[in-house]
Formats: structure tokens, sequence, C-alpha cells
């Protein structure tokens, strides 16, 4: 599914156009097109309601980008994701905080973009930690010691220890103008946006040149079976640390990138429900694709809110309508995964594979 | 001619308009009718509505009827910031918050979007204005509240207690830590602990959804508690109480608002008796309360397939909120500043000891203190009934230090 078909009439002559990002011009130019959709087009029309919906599909992608890594490219289950949001967040907040940053430093405004890479560093590690149990337990069993991970870090560590740093309670409120990044002051929905824009596109690069690499077949072979990697001379613990690291790792920048939208967190934001959800992103995006992470945070999340617009013209004739649509959400969020197990197993990216590959190969699609 | 012509233009220009289409004020509701806390949401839900009707029908905002936007966003912070965007989207100009989690996330927000924020968190973090000057409420705050039903108790049991005199008063907290709401009042309450001579015992952990808490009650049996606080909401508490009843804990329980209603009698039966709590509003149908034949009265004509048994305090705290945002969005227009920063100036910030009618402390706020009132209802269980145990004034009580406990 990760191979798309040239274009009729397109053909590599060496192995560098064979490993260009971007193909063709045609493939140039539609990235160029959705470039400028992204960082001109939809701010320009968007209002802060529909900018703060684009963060939240942001705030999703990077969740299940992680996720994503771990499931659908390296075969490690894990049902506890969250957690490493929550270290994430909670490191770059209390960077902010409490770390005695040196003034300049902060006047050059690099005291949160520093916090995020340490975030994501910890995150990164802390996730190795939950991860060592893959060296010898896999499938369910592995399923448990990641969840473990959720009410270790968050219900344990993070309420009883870190909320308490400081003495503010278990809510951590950051000042205005404390989420600075150079000299733009992180205060509106459109700052965020752009900076959403950027963290995702910055990790699925990552992501994405990862896996072209040899850590990236490595991951996929032990997805495919451990036992024949392992024969063909991968470290097998290795390179699956190494998966739990760079999900860590993507996890914590997603939710030092959290705090920037709220400017305040508590141990709530991070419940074992989310990390449920960033399965079920993957699950109806696609398992195994980057596109399918992308696909499946824009359905759980757009296509909700639009599903709650179209319910709010009808809310004056029948209110209750507003008030019962979140037992609607919640059933069309089980209902959507199992038709897509059932109907579509492969998910939404599998769709735009083939679509793609159609008006590729058209007009000899046969 | 041409002059009544063009007077007909203008008139119709005019009545199109968007100043004279503008008769409608909209305010957004957050609901928790499935999440964590829905326990006591679902009730609370109906009120915000029911009330916001009972504005309608008495003049709306000087004429203009209130539009209720009321979304249910299960208790999850990420969909609460969604939803408030939609609700400026909207053009809300207030809104009627629930819990203490999104209510304290979004004050940052809120704060810098200059939105009237009326929560039915009652947190004492968001009471001084100099930190959070739109986040609002109707009532007395977790921590006054906490200050003042530990006192009741100290007064009215621990003096009575065969152990007065020869030693501490013991005394524990119980709740779910990872709960802003929950742990928003604990510094308070065990500072005013402190105050009164009380050994303080272990916290312990118990879950909002908790329903087996044996662990718990034992780990409290060592430190034999006289008086535990309990700071979760009714289905936890109650399932607290009965594990304490069962094995012997032998203490008292004094429990925060959210744990307090017509519910906790009902499912905790005897070992409930004796619990002690402070209310900010009189309990649903209760006798002798102004505006309660009102409550009830909509209640039913609003909402008629909910048994009247049902029905908690929770429809009353919502009918508080409502009540005093619209007193503030009334004196706000009349000021002709009906926006954000207007219901907060001209509104809230201009209420003096008034009084809804609800059987709540009369609300005052101002521009430098959000806490509405130091004088606090505590009540006990006493046969499966609610009975007014003394009024707390602890404004009055400890005057040199009400000012230093503004805003935790």
């Amino acid at each position: 599914m990760s191979t798309s078909f040239l274009p009729c009439g397109e053909y590599h002559q060496n192995y560098h156009e064979d490993h260009a990002w971007w193909q063709t011009k045609f493939i140039k130019g539609k990235m160029v097109l959705l470039m400028l959709v992204l960082f001109i087009g939809i701010p320009s029309v968007a209002d802060s309601y529909w900018l703060s919906v684009c963060n939240q599909i942001g705030y999703t992608a990077l969740g299940a980008l992680g996720v994503q890594l771990l499931i659908g490219f390296c075969g490690q289950v894990t049902l506890g994701h969250a957690a490493f949001l929550a270290v994430g967040a909670y490191t770059s907040t209390l960077l902010i905080l409490e770390f005695p940053w040196p003034k300049f430093l902060v006047e050059l405004g690099l005291a949160y973009p520093i916090s995020i890479l340490i975030a994501a560093i910890v995150a990164g590690i802390w996730c190795v930690l939950f991860g060592l149990p893959s060296a010898k337990v896999k499938g369910f069993y592995l399923i448990l010691t990641t969840m473990a991970a959720q009410f270790i870090t968050v219900d344990f560590v993070i309420t009883q220890y870190i909320s308490q740093i400081g003495g503010r309670g278990q809510a951590f409120s950051l000042p205005p103008g404390t989420i600075k990044i150079g000299p733009w002051v992180i205060d509106s929905d459109l700052k965020v946006y752009y900076m959403m824009l950027v963290l995702v596109i910055l990790l699925t690069a990552l992501v994405l040149n990862l896996l072209r690499s040899r850590v990236g077949r490595a991951w996929v072979a032990i997805r495919d079976n451990d036992i024949s990697a392992e024969v063909m001379g991968i470290n097998v613990v290795q390179y699956k640390l190494f998966a739990f690291f760079v999900a860590g790792f993507i996890g914590g920048v997603a939710g030092a990138f959290w705090i920037s939208n709220l400017a305040a967190i508590s141990p709530e934001h991070f419940p074992w429900f989310w990390s449920l959800w960033l399965v079920g992103v993957i699950l109806i995006g696609g398992v195994g694709s980057i596109h399918g992470t992308i696909f499946g945070s824009i359905f759980m999340v757009v296509v909700m809110e639009l599903l709650q617009m179209a319910v709010i013209p009808l809310a004056s004739s029948f209110p209750k309508l507003l008030m019962d649509f979140l037992f609607i959400k919640e059933a069309a969020f089980g209902l959507a995964i199992c038709a897509f197990m059932i109907f579509e197993p492969n998910g939404l990216a599998y769709r735009w594979w083939q679509s793609k590959n159609y008006f590729n190969l058209w007009p000899f699609s046969y | 001619m041409r002059a009544r012509a063009l007077g007909m233009v203008l008139a119709i220009a005019f009545a199109l308009s968007p100043a004279a289409m503008a008769q409608e004020v909209v305010i957004g509701a957050l609901s928790d009718m499935t999440g964590a806390t829905s326990d006591v949401g679902k009730d609370y839900a109906l009120g915000i509505a029911e009330a916001v009707n009972y504005c309608n029908d008495n003049g709306g905002v000087n004429g203009k009827q209130i539009k209720l936007i009321q979304f249910d966003y299960g208790y999850r912070v990420p969909e609460a910031l969604t939803k408030y965007k939609l609700f400026q989207r909207m053009k809300a100009v207030a809104i009627e918050g629930w819990g203490t989690g999104d209510t304290e996330a979004l004050a940052p927000t809120v704060t810098a979007d200059k939105m009237p924020y009326v929560s039915a968190s009652y947190s004492g973090h968001l009471t001084d204005p100099k930190k959070t000057p739109y986040n609002l409420f109707a009532a007395t705050d977790y921590s006054t509240n906490a200050r003042a039903t530990i006192t009741a108790w100290h007064d009215t049991r621990w003096k009575k207690h065969a152990d007065n005199g020869k030693r501490k008063p013991r005394f524990a907290c119980v709740y779910m830590f990872a709960s802003p709401y929950a742990s928003a009042p604990i510094k308070a309450i065990k500072d005013q602990a402190t105050l009164l001579g009380f050994d303080i015992g272990p916290d312990q952990d118990v879950s909002l959804f908790a329903v087996d808490t044996k662990s718990q009650v034992l780990g409290l049996k060592d430190f034999k508690p006289d008086v535990v606080w309990h700071g979760n909401t009714t289905m936890s508490v109650s399932a607290f109480m009965r594990d304490a009843y069962a094995l012997g804990l032998g203490a008292d329980h004094i429990v925060n608002l959210w744990g307090l209603d017509e519910n906790l009698p009902r499912l905790a039966e005897k070992a409930a008796e004796g619990t002690m709590g402070a209310t900010v509003c009189a309990f649903y149908n209760e006798p002798n309360i102004p505006l309660m034949p009102k409550v009830v009265e909509y209640a039913k004509k609003y909402n008629p397939g909910v048994p009247q048994e049902k029905r908690l305090i929770r429809t009353v705290q919502a009918w508080s909120n409502v009540l005093a945002l619209w007193e503030a969005m009334k004196r706000a227009d009349k000021a002709g500043a009906l926006n954000g920063e207007g219901i907060l100036k001209k509104g809230f910030e201009t209420m003096k000891d008034v009084d809804l009618g609800l059987g709540g402390a009369k609300l005052t706020y101002t521009s430098t203190d959000h806490r509405v009132s130091g004088s606090v209802p505590v009540y006990e269980v006493k046969g499966g009934k609610f009975h007014l145990v003394q009024v707390t004034d602890i404004k009055s009580r400890w005057p040199d230090k009400w000012p230093t406990w503004m805003g935790w």
C-alpha cells in the first residue's frame, strides 16, 4: 500500500529520481498547492473556532503519529500513549515555570522551544522504560504493560508528586507571555495553528525519513515477523526500544504543544480514554500508513464537529439534540471503528491510495 | 409623500439591520451528562435550561430573549476547548461552565478573551480577580465551605466528644488526587484543621468512579480518624461511607458540596447518618424558600419525564448560577455594556448583598474579591433527611485571616 504507481508515461532513470520525495513535477505542484492552502488559505478563511478545530486535529495527529509508529510500523501495540503526552506537557510546563532560565534565553524566546526539545527527550526515555517489557512479552501482555504506563505515569507519578511541585495544586497555569518562540508570543489560535503546522510537518518528515532508512526497514521486519527479523541479524530488542523512544519523543512534543493551546494543564487532560482514542484514530485512518494518521485525525475531529454543526440548526426545534449529541458521537465512534474493521480494514489511507493510483494510471487504470 | 416613503424605507432598513435583529442574547453552557461527574451533572444541566426558560418568561435581558446553546462535553478537557470556541463563534456573551478541570484549564483563555465564565466549579483558586477576573459563580467557594464545615463539626460534635480536652481530634481527607475539583480545597481544609488543632492523617486516593473503597478504609484504620472529609461526588462518597460502615471505621463524615445531595442518604442509607456538609443553596423542593415553587414548576413543565423524587439540589445550584448571570446581564445591559467586560464590571461587580431567593448566601462581588460571602449554612443528615446544623460565618470569626484566604 505504501507504493504508489507513477503516472502513465513517467519513468525513473536513476536512483536519485527513484528515491526523491516528490517524484514528478505534478506532485511537486500538488505539494506547493497543499502548503499554500495550509499556510495561507486556511488561516485567511478560518475563524477562531475552525482554527481551534485544526489545532485539535494537529494535536490528535501528533499524538497518533507515535502510536502509528509503534503499532503500524513496529507491531508493538500500545494503549497508554496519553502518558507520554502527559510527560511532555508536564516537563515543558515545569521547565517554563520552575527552571532558572538565563535572562537572555527568555528574552530571545528560546525557553519554550528548548523546553519542547527536553520534554520530547524525557518523554522518549520514559517511553523506553515502559517499552522494556516488549523484550519479553508481546500481544495482549504488551497491551497490559503499556496500560500500566498510563496508570503509573498519570494517576500515580504526575498526580501524586509532579502536580504538587510549586504548591499549585493539581492545575498548572502558565502566565501570559511565557509561551514564546523567538519574538512571537503564542497567544492566539492563529499562532498556535502555525506552530502546530510546523511541528506536524517536521515530525511527519522525521518519521517518514526514518521509515525509508535501515531503522524503518528493521521495524517493519519486526512487525511482520520478529523471529525472521532476528534471524536476519536485526537486534530486535534494540530496534523495539528505539521505536518506543521515537514514539515517546513525538508524544512529548505533542504534550508540550498542547500547553500552548490552553496555557494550563492538569492530570485530567490525559485520561486513559485518550490513549484509546489515538488507537481509534490509526485504525480508522489506516494502520501502517502516515497518511492514515493524518486522515484518521481529520476524520475523528472534523467529521464529529461537522455532525455537530448539522445538529445546531435543528436544536431550536429539538433542544435535546444538543445535549444528547455526545451519546450519538460515542456511538458513532464505536460504529465507525466496527465499520472500518469489517468493510475497510486498511482504513481511509487505502481509499486514498486507490483513488490516487486510479488517476495516476488513467487512462490505463486497469 | 416622498418623506413618508423615505421614512418607510428607513424603518424597513432598521428592522432588518443587525442591531434590530439582535434581540437575542446568546449564552453557552457546558454540561456533563455522560462523563466522570455525570452523577451530579445531569440534574445541573436540566436546571440550567429550566432556569433560562424562567428568565425568558420574565422578560429576558431587559426585553432581549436569552438563547441558550448547551453542550454535553463528557468532562473531557480537549472537547471543552473546541466547544468554548464554538460558543465564541456563535457570539455568546457569557458561558455557564461546569467542572473544575475545564474551568481552571480555560481560565487563562477566558481571561484573555474577557468572557464571563460562570462555573459549577466553586474552586477557591477562581476567586482572586487579579488572577481569574472572568471566572465567577453564585456560591461560596469550596475552600470557604470546607473551612466552615470542619469548623461546624468542631463546634458541634467535638465539643461533645468524650475525648475533648484529652487529645487532639484526628482528621483525614478522602478524594481523587487526580481530580482538580476534589483536590481544590485540600490546602485550605488542612490549614483550617491545623488552625483548630487537629491531627492530620494520611490522605486516601479514591476515584470518582469508585465502587469498592475497602483498601482506602483499611488504610485509615490505624490512624482512627474522628472525622473524614470527602472531596468526591455522591457515588464515590457513598461507596466509601458504606465500606467505612461495614468495616467499622467509626469516623464522622464531612462532605464537599458535590458529594452532598438527596442521593447520598438513599445510596449510603445508615452509613450516611450524621454526615455533615456545606451547601450553597436550599435542597430541591425545600419549604419556605421564596423561589422554590418556580424551580419545581419549571422542572415539571420542561422535564416532565424526570420524576420529582429524582431531582436534586443540583437543579437549584444551576438556577443560582443562571439567575446571577441574568442579574449581571440586566445590569450590564442597562449600563449599555452587554459584553464580557460590561457583564463583569457593570454587572457582577456592582452586585452587593443580592438575594436570589434560593436559600443561598447573599451575593457580593467586588473588583478585588470574588468570594460572594463568608457565611455558610452547614447541614447534617438525620433520619435520611437534611437538617440545618448552623450557619458558620468564617469571615467574621477570623476577620484578620479572611483576606489572606482568597484565591486558594
